[in-house]
């Protein structure tokens, strides 16, 4: 679905490059995380990928197309979601929709079902201009989805809303994916990522540091913790212990022989944890 | 052309619910509107003249019988009463005409700012009159600036190819700018470019828009201020030409910048530049060569033919003709440019 080779891009046309040197493939039917800290080049990645930049040097082929040598018709094929919501201010949600969907050459969603998905059904005559950030992201959300993409470009698709709509949209994700979508998914958000991503990149400055899928990841970098909380002498202790030191196994074994515990549970490192041990940096 | 249509009909739902097109159709009305009310149909252009006679009774008579029928030559009694006349109205000149050794002297009475050729004019104007006491001559006092044209429209439709000129030709400029910088800042245009849609189709859209507007506003001013015996087909053609020309000029112009601050620095020196025919159109002593090279003046010229009863019709063809191989040229190279920076 993408293939790209040695990308660079600068915004200055000089050495000063907001993506470095960026490989990676993505295959039908996954969902790839794009994961780093504000300013890593996630946005520049995803708009030199959907022809918004200028693809200065490096290969890149989406949908089967050169990037380089563009057609119009594989937007066909795409769907693009914007980390600032861009809707006419001036047309109500339905006419933005139906303004877009008419654009494409192939089979269309109905605009109607798509703002009840998200919400929106009650306000769809409403200028999108009233709306709140949040509804106009919503709106901008669905609007990229109006085609049907095989592939879909999805940057920050959950910030700034609210934790029931973020796992609504999650959920379209998802069942998107399931019906065979392709998804290039830009975030900094590590739930999200560990939740929805068959693979994730970390970027840091440009540059891709590793890619992996979350599970291996955790497997590999994750130390496995056990949480028990147990009775002793009446009151109740807390303990976290290490699957992997020989001490904290044996303390384990210890507490489950005398067979006080409340409650038990493993803990695992978090992707954000992982992030932070493998790049040295935070993801704020 | 189906996407170019459905594009067309959304910018024009965006118009209809903006301010620039009902700014641009307000000054249409308002335009209209001072040229019947204030404007009046031609200006005071005749020069007062006082004169005073110090000539016997039977000459006085004479000459009275002969001028008296002027509206613009007021005969007085002595000097300081035309001095007084003339302080009152600062664009009149005097003369006093009296009898040296059976010879007729007159003397000239100026404000003080006339130049060399005034005076001439002046003092021809006054020969002539008394050259009118030989029978045969007839009075010939009233001095005007002579026309270029044989025909002459009158004051009030004569501002309209100025107007048509600033609304259609560089106005557009303008406006078409602030609709793509408007797109760039809403980020809409973003969106676009990622459906299946080219650019050229986003900007001939636009287009589209600013030749509606273009055509409804003129439409209006030249309905309402010189009514039915204009050739509506022609000034369909001339303002379908320059507006083209424009509001390609605008997009192409507005492609080398991203914001609509940086851009407006190079569009006012455009439309200021632009706006230099207006002198020659208004004062036709000052015709330089170069001058006629300027978009605007052939604009306004042909404009003009149009308003005339019998203008040069072949002059309004070449015009639209230019003007819309120049607009397809501007429009081509805007779209080349755009094609790279409309979303960066
Ligand atoms: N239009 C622009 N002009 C110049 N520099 C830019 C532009 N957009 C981004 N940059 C720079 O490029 C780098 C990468 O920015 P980018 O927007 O790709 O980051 P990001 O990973 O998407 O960050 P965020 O999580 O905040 O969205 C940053 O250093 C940023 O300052
Ligand atoms: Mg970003």
């Amino acid at each position: 679905m993408i293939k790209v080779n040695g990308l660079y891009h600068s915004y200055s046309n000089d050495e000063n490059y907001a993506v470095k040197n960026v490989e990676f493939e993505i295959s039908k039917g996954e969902v790839f995380g794009f994961l780093g800290p504000s300013g890593a080049g996630k946005s520049t990645t995803q708009g030199v990928l959907t022809g918004l930049l200028p693809l200065q040097k490096g290969e890149v082929e989406v949908v089967g197309y050169n990037i380089r040598h563009p057609k119009r018709e594989m937007f066909n094929k795409i769907g693009v979601s914007f980390e600032q919501s861009n809707v006419y201010g001036k047309l109500t949600a339905l006419e933005n929709l139906e303004f877009y969907r008419k654009l494409f050459d192939v089979e269309t969603m109905n605009s109607m079902d798509l703002l009840k998905w998200v919400g929106l059904d009650h306000v769809a005559n409403k200028k999108a201009g009233e709306f709140s950030k949040g509804m106009k992201h919503r709106l901008t959300f669905i609007r990229s989805m109006l085609n049907n993409p095989e592939l879909w470009f999805l940057d920050e698709p959950t910030t700034g809303l609210d934790p029931a709509i973020a796992s609504q949209i999650k959920d379209i994700v998802k069942e998107k994916n399931k019906q065979g979508a392709t998804v290039f998914l830009t975030t900094h958000n590590m739930y999200v990522a560990d939740e929805l991503c068959h693979r994730v990149a970390f970027i840091i400055d440009g540059e891709i540091k590793l890619i992996d899928s979350p599970r291996n990841l955790k497997l590999q970098h994750g130390e496995k913790f056990v949480v028990v909380e147990h009775l002793e002498n009446d009151v109740i202790k807390k303990e976290q212990l290490s699957l992997i030191i020989d001490r904290d196994k044996a303390r384990l074994n210890e507490i489950i022989s005398t067979g006080k515990i409340e409650i038990m549970h493993t803990k695992e490192a978090t992707l954000e944890e992982i992030f932070i041990k493998v790049t040295g940096r935070g993801l704020k | 052309m189906r996407k170019l249509w459905m594009t067309f009909l959304k910018d024009a739902k965006l118009s209809f619910n903006s301010f620039y097109f009902y700014m641009e159709i307000g000054m249409a009305l308002i335009f209209v509107a001072v040229l019947l009310f204030v404007v009046p149909e031609n200006f005071e252009s005749s020069q007062k003249f006082y004169i005073a006679m110090e000539l016997e009774t039977a000459d006085t008579e004479t000459f009275q019988q002969l001028m008296g029928n002027s509206e613009d030559v007021t005969v007085l009694d002595n000097r300081s009463e035309i001095v007084n006349a003339m302080k009152k109205d600062r664009s009149s000149v005097g003369a006093i005409i009296r009898k040296n050794d059976d010879k007729i002297v007159y003397e000239m009475i100026l404000q003080g700012y006339e130049n060399e050729s005034m005076k001439n004019l002046i003092k021809a104007g006054i020969e002539g009159e008394i050259l009118t006491q030989i029978p045969g001559f007839s009075s010939q006092i009233t001095v005007r600036t002579l026309e270029m044209d044989s025909e002459k429209l009158s004051d009030r439709i004569n501002i309209i190819p100025i107007y048509l000129t600033m609304n259609v030709g560089l106005m557009g400029l303008f406006i078409i700018a602030a609709y793509i910088f408007l797109d760039k800042e809403e980020g809409v245009i973003k969106a676009y470019a990622v459906a299946p849609v080219a650019v050229w189709q986003y900007l001939a859209s636009k287009m589209m828009i600013m030749l509606m507007m273009g055509l409804i506003t003129s439409f209006i001013t030249v309905l309402a201020i010189v009514g039915f015996s204009v050739n509506y087909l022609y000034l369909f053609g001339l303002i379908v030409a320059f507006n083209t020309f424009g509001s390609a000029l605008g997009l192409f112009l507005s492609s080398f910048f991203n914001t609509m601050v940086k851009a407006m620095g190079v569009l006012y020196v455009f439309i200021m530049i632009m706006m230099l025919p207006v002198i020659s159109y208004l004062m036709p002593s000052f015709n330089p060569m170069w001058i006629k090279w300027f978009p605007s003046y052939p604009m306004m010229f042909s404009m003009r033919e149009l308003l005339f009863e019998n203008g040069d019709q072949s002059y309004i063809m070449m015009q639209i003709g230019i003007y819309l191989v120049l607009g397809l040229l501007l429009f081509v190279a805007a779209n080349h440019r755009f094609k790279k920076t409309l979303t960066v």
